[in-house]
């Protein structure tokens, strides 16, 4: 896990980049690479590349990077990790090469040389990266398939710019901060800003899972190299036997565990009272780790309550043998450390608070690496969007088709029972969105609607973004092709849009703040196309239950039955305290109306002033 | 692209054309012809009020300026033979273009120029460059205001910048300055329109500025080149300032004799805000004579950031003309080799076989 960063000047007519602005873009990124830094320049000095380390695997400094194949011809920049580096490193010895680090990074150098763009398809592992190829003078990008490490990009037309974060990329002082309605609509929409968009015209994300080229022609078009909804299509045609799931499934998250645990540093863990941590924690013993650190964050309001997650916690610690670190938070810290919280969120986002405060705790435990649960309710069917979506498209589908019902309704229930609309803003949404899979979605994970927007910001914003977003679209072709199935489409949807966008977004950032490297076994390609077969037969709680039998001490049934909390206290409730003395109001009582004001404190206290004006929460 | 290809150029004006877009399209068009992938190139002018030849490989019918009788001989035109690439020489035709390329499966060109791009057009505009498989831009600026209201994908949009004839090159602008009578003076020169609805050349702010320029020690003199109907509001401001015998209307300047004028002057000067690219900029300084204008639209690229002209704020502008003419005589040829090396024709070239690289990948 590093900060990369790069320019090139493509064009003819474009000056040669400046090296203060790509040490002023990589030196934005110090907290994700405190270990090392490194810069490159091609020989013309059309092409930077720079390179901020967190030193994981190879600590030496033969590791550190850019780093130049022996030839001098390829140059790579990577942040990361590959964690089937030993499999690829066998194989390419096996053809003769030789390595001169015991680095993954110098894995990407050989493969590239030997396989070209193809090398993708070879990578198990989160990853962003760039190699500059010297012989056919361009820039190659790729970045993971479920994009756990981020990548931007900005393109003025003349120079090609790249970085792990948009703040980096602005830093540089070179790249325009004219906003994206897209960006800002999205965060409206989904409480995240959805990729490619950024809130930034002239900044985007590389979509997961694409490669690009860029040469003197200028930036290709991004190419797709493996999406989530090709493996659950792929899965749903192949044969799978009722009950398999949990042979399966012990096998897979096993071996995804094991290379998860690749590091030359100790691996620690995120321990909730769940079942994806617990289990992560008994697999972690089960792959032969000795030594296990696991972190919980306990809040002060839930001691002794049910709510507090440290006794359950503590209790699979015991189980499993590992050391239990629990870290107390409270209101006061929140607001102490809510400033450094918007300084290190690299675009507005409703959630990551957590996160936050436990990657800190890890930090101050020492450690640089940490598993985590994340990703375990968005491939097991987690959430309840796995009941909602298909029983609201049954009953609520076909009402969408009569005319003008959904928005007539809408304007009634605002005349005659203002208080059931504002408690219950998306209910009414059913009548008009529920007859897709995108647009019950779209009501399920929504933040605000697309009515309710034009009394949030400028209505030109407003309509422009929903014209350049198309919510619906991103949200469809994250279903297409088709994976066949109600479980495989929530999968997919869940994972390609509040997980890619939120979660693993949320993670990045807060983890990096404190230099800290989350790995995710249960995101990860090799285990969604082993048990991808068995996603379409998935019920609500099996696929947990499942999950919680593949420690061979399986985790004790309370977990599986404890309900889930997510983030909604105490956080919430310092969330609502803090935004509503941003933006006094009624105080909201739901979840969902938490996060509404919540969005509004964020972007208040994150946008630049420019967007504070047109999104109206100056 | 398929050699032998067909070419369709919706144009409003190319060969026998006056103005910077007819130029900008013929240098298009020949770059398109050199590159040597199409068998044929048609172009479909809606003015060419001059006699005109075509280079090998171009065919250009009649001019017809209304509006329906040009869609009609474009429908059939394309109706007669095989389209493959339908280029759009200005936004306003893209709805024609964007159609005869979907009712004959063609790529689809457009290119965007200046302040036309700028500002959000209607929607038949905006729809029909969202369905171009390539948006050429003469600017990062106006790539960047066509991004702005174009919901496509940033990797169509490129800059193809204007490029400056073969031509303009450094010279001895001495008899010039003779028979202008300007001999020992400091000078100054813009060549642009004077157009009373676009007064954003700038040709007002050097008037503004030459009694400071005056009062700073400079025998300093301004040279117009161009015509237009705001040429009396110049004039009457050069009157208020009372330096109209430093400002001298030169009208309208044959093209042969442009070089000699971009010779003859020590700073060309042009405080516009509104230019797509600068193309006088560009013949100025390939031209030997340094240029300098404001960091505004598309005036950065042609000056390069400051790397090739001089390129400030509004509020340096009068400041930086004073310290250019303190400064040493610049060398006029490196800065005509470092001006071609970016906009000369082999750039142009370089860039037109880009685009149709692209144009390639598209689907």
């Amino acid at each position: 896990m590093c900060g990369i960063n790069g320019i090139f000047a493509f064009h003819p007519a474009a000056n040669t980049p400046a090296h203060d602005e790509l040490v002023a873009t990589r030196d934005a990124m110090s907290a994700r690479g405190p270990d090392g830094a490194g810069t490159w320049w091609s020989s013309d000095q059309r092409c930077g590349l720079g390179h901020r380390r967190l030193a994981i695997i190879d600590l030496s400094d033969r590791a550190a990077q850019p780093m130049v194949s022996d030839d001098g011809q390829l140059v790579v920049t990577f942040n990361g990790e590959i964690y089937n580096f030993p499999e690829l490193r066998d194989i390419l010895e096996n053809e003769g090469i030789r390595f001169r680090t015991t680095s993954d990074t110098e894995s990407l150098l050989h493969l590239y040389a030997r396989y070209g763009p193809a090398m993708v398809h070879m990578l198990r592992g989160m990853f962003a990266f760039a190699i500059w190829d010297n012989l056919r003078r361009g820039l190659f990008l790729a970045r993971d398939p479920y994009g756990i490490k981020p990548l931007y990009t900005a393109n003025d037309g003349w120079t090609f710019r790249f970085a792990s974060q948009v703040k980096a990329l602005l830093a540089g002082q070179h790249v325009s901060r004219d906003p994206e309605p897209a960006g800002i609509v999205g965060f409206h929409l989904f409480g995240n800003v959805p990729e490619p968009f950024t809130l930034y015209r002239e900044i985007r994300a590389l979509p997961a899972g694409y490669t690009q080229w860029i040469d003197a022609d200028g930036p290709h078009d991004p190419k797709p190299y493996a999406t989530i909804a090709e493996v659950l299509a792929r899965g749903a045609n192949e044969e799978n036997p009722a009950g398999e799931l949990s042979d399966c499934l012990r096998e897979a998250v096993m071996d995804s565990v094991r290379a998860h645990l690749l590091a030359d540093v100790e691996v620690g863990l995120f321990l909730s009272a769940g079942v994806d941590s617990g289990v992560l924690l008994g697999v972690m013993r089960d792959a032969g780790q000795r030594q296990i650190r696991a972190i919980t964050i306990a809040y002060e309001e839930f001691r002794g309550t049910s709510q507090d997650e440290a006794p359950l916690a503590a209790r699979v610690c015991e189980q499993y043998g590992a050391q239990h670190i629990v870290r107390h938070v409270n209101e006061r810290e929140f607001r102490r450390d809510l400033p450094a919280i918007f300084d290190a969120m690299d675009q507005p986002s409703i959630d990551g608070v957590n996160t936050w405060f436990v990657s800190k705790a890890a930090k101050e435990a020492g450690l640089k690496v940490a598993l985590s649960g994340l990703g375990g309710d968005e491939l097991l069917g987690g959430y309840p969007s796995l009941m909602d979506l298909p029983r609201w498209r049954f009953w609520f589908g076909p009402l969408t088709h009569v005319p003008g019902l959904g928005a007539c309704t809408r304007m009634l229930m605002g005349a005659l029972a203002p208080e059931f609309s504002q408690r219950r803003p998306k209910a009414l949404g059913l009548l008009e969105y529920s007859d897709t899979w995108s647009g019950a979605y779209l009501l399920r994970r929504g933040l605000f609607l697309p009515h309710e927007l034009p009394r949030l910001m400028d209505a030109e914003i407003t309509r422009e973004g929903l014209r350049r977003l198309k919510p619906l679209d991103i949200l469809t072709s994250s279903i297409t092709p088709d994976p066949h199935s109600d479980s495989a489409r929530v999968c997919a949807m869940e994972s390609a849009n509040y997980m890619r966008n939120q979660l693993l977004r949320d993670t990045d950032w807060a983890g990096m703040a404190h230099s800290l490297e989350i790995r995710v076994p249960l995101v990860d390609f090799k285990l969604l196309e082993a048990i991808a077969p068995s996603i379409s037969s998935l019920v609500p709680g099996r696929g947990k239950a499942a999950l919680a039998i593949v420690p061979s001490s399986p985790l004790p049934a309370e977990h599986v039955s404890r309900a889930k909390t997510g983030f909604s206290v105490p956080t919430g409730e310092w969330m609502r305290t803090v935004a509503a003395t941003a933006q006094p109001m009624r105080p909201p009582d739901s979840k969902g109306l938490v996060s509404r004001v919540w969005s509004r404190a964020v972007l208040s206290s994150w946008a630049p002033e420019k967007l504070q004006r047109q999104v109206q929460v100056a | 692209m398929i050699a032998g290809a067909t070419m369709l150029a919706i144009v409003p004006d190319a060969y026998g054309g006056r103005g910077g877009i007819a130029q900008y399209n013929r240098d298009f068009l020949g770059a398109v012809a050199d590159v040597g992938t199409f068998s044929s190139i048609i172009v479909l002018p809606r003015n060419a009020p001059d006699p005109y030849t075509t280079p090998k490989g171009i065919r250009q019918t009649a001019a017809r300026r209304g509006r329906v009788s040009y869609a009609i001989a474009a429908l059939l035109t394309a109706f007669l033979q095989p389209v493959d690439v339908v280029f759009c020489g200005h936004l306003f035709m893209s709805p024609l273009a964007a159609l005869v390329a979907r009712l004959k499966r063609a790529k689809l060109i457009v290119q965007t120029h200046g302040i036309e791009a700028w500002a959000h057009p209607k929607p038949p505009r905006r729809v029909a460059v969202e369905s171009a498989d390539l948006v050429l831009c003469v600017s990062r600026y106006t790539r960047g205001a066509v991004l702005g209201w174009a919901a496509m994908p940033p990797e169509r949009a490129i800059v193809l910048p204007n490029t400056a004839r073969a031509d303009f090159t450094p010279g001895d602008g001495s008899k010039m300055r003779v028979a202008l009578g300007l001999e020992g003076k400091r000078v100054l020169l813009t060549v642009g329109r004077m157009n009373s609805r676009q007064q954003y050349k700038g040709q007002d702010r050097v008037i503004d500025a030459i009694p400071s320029l005056v009062a700073m020690g400079h025998d300093v003199h301004y040279l117009i080149a161009g015509e237009g109907d705001d040429r009396s509001r110049l004039e009457a401001l050069a009157a208020q300032k009372r330096v109209a015998n430093r400002v001298h209307f030169l009208g309208l300047v044959p093209s042969g004799e442009l070089k000699d004028l971009y010779c003859s002057v020590d700073l060309y000067v042009m405080p516009s805000t509104g230019e797509g690219f600068g193309i006088a900029f560009l013949e100025a300084m390939v031209s030997g004579t340094p240029a300098i204008g404001l960091d505004v639209a598309g005036a950065k690229d042609v000056l390069a950031d400051g790397e090739l002209g001089m390129c400030v704020s509004e509020a340096d502008f009068v400041n930086e003309i004073h310290r250019a003419l303190l400064a040493p005589k610049p060398d006029r040829d490196s800065l005509a080799t470092a001006a071609r090396a970016r906009f000369g024709r082999e750039a142009f070239q370089a860039g037109v076989r880009a685009a149709f690289n692209r144009l390639q990948e598209t689907s």
